[in-house]
């Protein structure tokens, strides 16, 4: 990898693999990624929203909790699991329940983060599964939804563009 | 409101936007399902699941059948699969995280030439 911008790739039929490169030493990363410490300063913050709560117990078996509200302070969505595989600096793996705005949980996901070590320079490497295909297709057009920016005109220009 | 001239693929979009929907295309993953069916685990009414689900239908995601009082509902995944292709705004969203994670990780870097750790240490 030698950008740092963000690649999505749909390997299977029920995954999202993530790729990126950071100019940071490893174990940096691993921290900015991991430690609850961190996360609210970057993990995701739709336009007004707050994150309420980041606890997090970074060892196998350990849970974790994350908890946004919106613009109105609302709970808009919640984030919750469990740690099955914690390898600093290395290999963390966990799983994630959604549930937003009063809708339950939204199935279950479990993410993979690795990360290899390039000295000053770390790549990233994020494996999304899902249960299902479908539920692999929902997470990807979920984007959409949070106010981003994303402009119909923008997605006419990506439809133009396609030949497929 | 998504206009009645909108693209299939606008449909499929603002189909997929609300969490309602897409919990119910997650259930209809497993096979045909009623309307109460869909309603309960999402604590709605009759009413307001038949609405989603009539967004769903608009997009093509759902096949509605009735049979004597039920509504059956089947997922049509052909719709979907055209959405798998459109990564690029999951990807939008995430990059603007991870930049995020980039300035933290320069503030991070710029603290520890500040305040350098002791030799040694792993």
């Amino acid at each position: 990898m030698s950008t740092a911008t963000l690649k999505v790739a749909t390997p299977t039929d029920t995954t999202i693999v993530m790729t990126r490169m950071f100019n940071a030493p490893r174990r940096l990363v691993y921290a900015a990624m991991t430690d609850p410490a961190w996360l609210p300063r970057w993990l995701f913050h739709p336009p007004g929203w707050s994150m309420v709560t980041c606890e997090g117990d970074v060892r196998v078996g350990g849970k974790y909790r994350w908890a946004w509200n919106d613009e109105h302070g609302h709970p808009a969505l919640l984030i919750h699991g469990e740690y099955t595989e914690v390898s600093p600096p290395g290999r963390i793996v966990h799983t994630e329940t959604m549930e937003m705005g009063g809708c339950g949980p939204m199935g279950t996901l479990v993410s993979t983060l690795e990360l290899i070590d390039r000295g000053e320079r770390t790549d990233m490497r994020m494996t999304l599964a899902f249960d299902s295909r479908e539920a692999r297709d929902g997470a990807l057009a979920s984007g959409m939804e949070h106010g981003m920016e994303a402009g119909y005109a923008q997605l006419d220009a990506l439809l133009a563009t396609d030949s497929r | 409101m998504v206009a009645e001239s909108a693209s299939p693929l606008d449909r499929v979009f603002h189909a997929l936007a609300h969490p309602a929907r897409r919990a119910m295309v997650r259930t209809l993953a497993s096979g045909e399902r009623n309307l109460s069916e869909l309603a309960e685990p999402l604590d709605m009414s009759f009413p307001a699941a038949s609405k989603h689900v009539r967004v769903l239908e608009r997009a093509r995601l759902v096949r509605r059948r009735i049979s004597g009082r039920e509504h059956l509902c089947r997922l049509h995944a052909q719709p979907l699969r055209d959405v798998a292709k459109w990564t690029e705004q999951f990807r939008r969203h995430w990059e603007g995280a991870f930049q995020a994670l980039d300035s933290l990780l320069e503030q991070m870097k710029s603290k520890e030439r500040a305040a350098p750790r002791r030799r040694g240490s792993h």
